[in-house]
């Protein structure tokens, strides 16, 4: 096993590890018992979050910055696919032919996205303002995993730069706020219990409706 | 402006055991849930045309995402690993004066925790959660603006939040139920105080007693003709508000919302209806349990559910011909969006005015007319509520409406002066007040 192989696996781990402490810490805080009776089915709430309640449609944020939403899901798509590429890398596998052309078109389109994500938060004022280090390192690391990615599609040669790149992201992620890979999820299913329990999610939801 | 003298004079003399205080309040405040809201904040930006203080002055300190960041930098630095280790990196900062100042500005002189915010962020952070600790550890410090702190206190002593006197309310009631005889022609009709073991306990916004007594007559005359068994508590637990949703001082909530409990207790009544008002409604129905730590022994309705039923059950009879100017309808946050209060009072108006038209965007999407969150009780802020009431304003003169039905007082009286400011020349009314003009009698 090359030591760049060893190094991604053992910031994976860490990776792993960081988030289920940092999720652990969360649910120390403790559990709200609520008192109010229900209006609404929280659980249909939490549904409706994850699904109608995320589209464009149900969002004038995203409606207004169909550009910015849809560099992100770019951005969140080319992540995903790099990941699954570093994990065939580890294996000593290939991607399947028929799996390169979408690769690649997701890790460009993801790079492409992520960039450009980096340069509005460089330079629109108010973005700017709203931004710390973290914002800026989290960004670019996450974007040049994806670009090296894409790299390694064709150029089998810098898998080595790749996964040692791959392993400071893996490091990390649990200090900085792509932590939110795994409080979105956590934050978006409270939102989905919470309007849920009061009748606001889904739209018409509400037992008294 | 004294009142500006007198928080700024507060905030210069915090010692650092006041800072401590605050910080162990808010962490008192938090739960997992505020845990993880306050781990998610992307920076993204993209809750800023949410929020209606950015959309009507568009700066960065009216970005949601920064009155957000504002909390959880402190929470980095005092409560996480790297924010004590990085805080640079992180940008994670001390709870300092210029901090607090800071806070005091955000949470409450750019906010009407309003919830906009919640529905359009990228993650989904209900901020107005995180808004709500960082008021109570303000309170916990001394800086509740005091004319806001004055609203609460009036409750505390005097059982409403008007300081009104029982027997100014008493003599109110008395002659508005004479003239409830006279307008339904019908010498029984009657505004019972302390029926015992009434159907119904009847609440209201004492702004309704003092200033708009007839939408008070409203309501009584909707209960008239469907024949309710009703009834209006004479001593504390008539008054539906509750601004300790706002200086966010839970004990001081609970103590409030205690009134209502006690006053049904005293009647025997079976249901709790909250009048118009939207932060009373949220107070009462959500916020009430989980501040007393106890659930009701009784239900808990808002009078357009009421109404909704009287009209579903053909209890009461309307002729929409009786109100034919166009009509448009504004949704107060905390009964709509934090309320889930959205179909009942369009149900009831579809029946009772001739043209209805949606403001937009409405429901839980709606804009805050700038009055919630205890808005229109801290003068310090006026300029900036009115001026982010511009987002309402333009809904209104898109609608093209005559009437704007609002059900919630504390939005009548921020509507009312929008009205002046943008010269929408409309009307504001009630839902009630609507029902009870299209009423039929004796039908």
């Amino acid at each position: 096993m090359h030591g760049t192989h060893l190094a991604v696996l053992l910031a994976l781990a860490w990776a792993v590890v960081a988030m289920a402490f940092l999720h652990r810490r969360a649910k120390a805080y403790g559990e709200r018992r609520l008192y109010s009776r229900p209006a609404g089915d929280p659980a249909a709430g939490v549904r409706y979050a994850f699904t109608g309640g995320l589209a464009p449609w149900a969002k004038e944020s995203v409606r207004m910055h169909l550009l910015s939403y849809g560099a992100g899901m770019a951005f969140h798509a080319g992540v995903g696919t790099a990941l699954a590429l570093v994990l065939m890398a580890l294996a000593g596998l290939d991607p399947p032919a028929f799996l390169l052309l979408p690769a690649r078109l997701l890790t460009l389109a993801g790079a492409v996205g992520g960039f450009s994500l980096f340069m509005k938060r460089l330079f629109k004022p108010d973005l700017r303002g709203l931004s710390c280090p973290d914002d800026y390192l989290s960004n670019f690391l996450s974007s040049l995993f994806i670009l090296l990615a894409l790299d390694w599609t064709f150029r089998p040669g810098v898998a080595g730069l790749w996964l040692a790149e791959a392993a400071v992201l893996l490091v990390y992620a649990p200090l900085g706020k792509i932590r939110h890979c795994l409080f979105f999820f956590t934050t978006r299913y409270q939102l989905g219990a919470f309007f849920g329990r009061r009748g606001t999610f889904p739209p018409g939801g509400n037992l008294h409706a | 402006m004294p009142e500006l003298d007198e928080l700024e004079s507060r905030l210069e003399a915090l010692q650092e055991e006041d800072f401590q205080r605050g910080l162990q309040v808010f962490r008192s405040k938090l739960r997992a849930p505020e845990a993880s809201y306050l781990n998610s904040c992307i920076h993204c930006g993209l809750c800023a045309d949410s929020c209606h203080y950015h959309r009507t002055d568009p700066c960065l300190e009216n970005i949601p995402a920064r009155k957000l960041e504002l909390v959880t930098s402190v929470f980095r630095r005092r409560f996480t690993v790297m924010g004590r280790l990085a805080p640079g990196l992180v940008g994670a900062r001390t709870f300092d004066r210029e901090m607090t100042r800071a806070w005091v500005d955000a949470v409450f002189g750019r906010c009407s925790l309003c919830g906009r915010c919640s529905v359009n962020c990228t993650i989904g952070i209900p901020l107005p959660r995180i808004f709500r600790a960082a008021r109570a550890a303000l309170g916990a410090m001394g800086l509740v603006p005091s004319d806001l702190q004055a609203t609460v206190d009036n409750s505390l002593q005097y059982g409403n939040n008007m300081a009104v006197t029982k027997e100014d309310w008493v003599e109110t009631v008395q002659w508005l139920e004479e003239e409830l005889q006279m307008e339904t022609g019908d010498s029984q009709a009657r505004m019972p105080l302390d029926k015992q073991g009434a159907g119904i306990l009847f609440t209201v916004n004492p702004r309704e007693p003092k200033f708009f007594p007839l939408s008070l007559q409203a309501s009584a005359k909707v209960f008239w003709a469907a024949g309710e068994d009703w009834t209006l508590a004479s001593d504390c637990g008539w008054d539906l508000t509750n601004y300790g949703l706002f200086n966010c001082n839970d004990e001081q909530a609970g103590r409030i919302t205690q009134n209502l409990v006690d006053a049904m207790a005293r009647l025997g009544c079976r249901t709790l209806v909250i009048g118009e008002c939207g932060h009373g409604y949220g107070s009462a129905r959500w916020e009430g349990p989980e501040w007393l730590q106890a659930s009701y022994p009784f239900q808990v309705k808002s009078i357009l559910e009421l109404m909704d039923d009287y009209l579903r059950q053909g209890r009461i009879k309307v002729d929409p011909a009786r109100n034919a100017l166009p009509v448009t309808l504004h949704d107060p946050c905390n009964l709509v969006r934090h309320g889930g209060i959205c179909e009942a009072q369009r149900r009831v108006l579809h029946q009772v005015v001739t043209t209805f038209t949606e403001m937009t965007p409405n429901r839980e999407h709606n804009f805050c007319c700038g009055g919630g969150g205890g808005q229109l009780a801290m003068a310090r802020y006026k300029q900036r509520r009115i001026q982010s009431g511009g987002m309402k304003a333009e809904q209104i003169r898109r609608s093209g409406a005559k009437i704007v039905v609002a059900p919630c007082h504390n939005c009548i009286d921020q509507l009312m002066e929008l009205n002046k400011e943008y010269k929408l020349n409309v009307q504001i009314k009630t839902v009630a007040e609507m029902v009870a003009e299209a009423i039929v009698p004796n039908a």
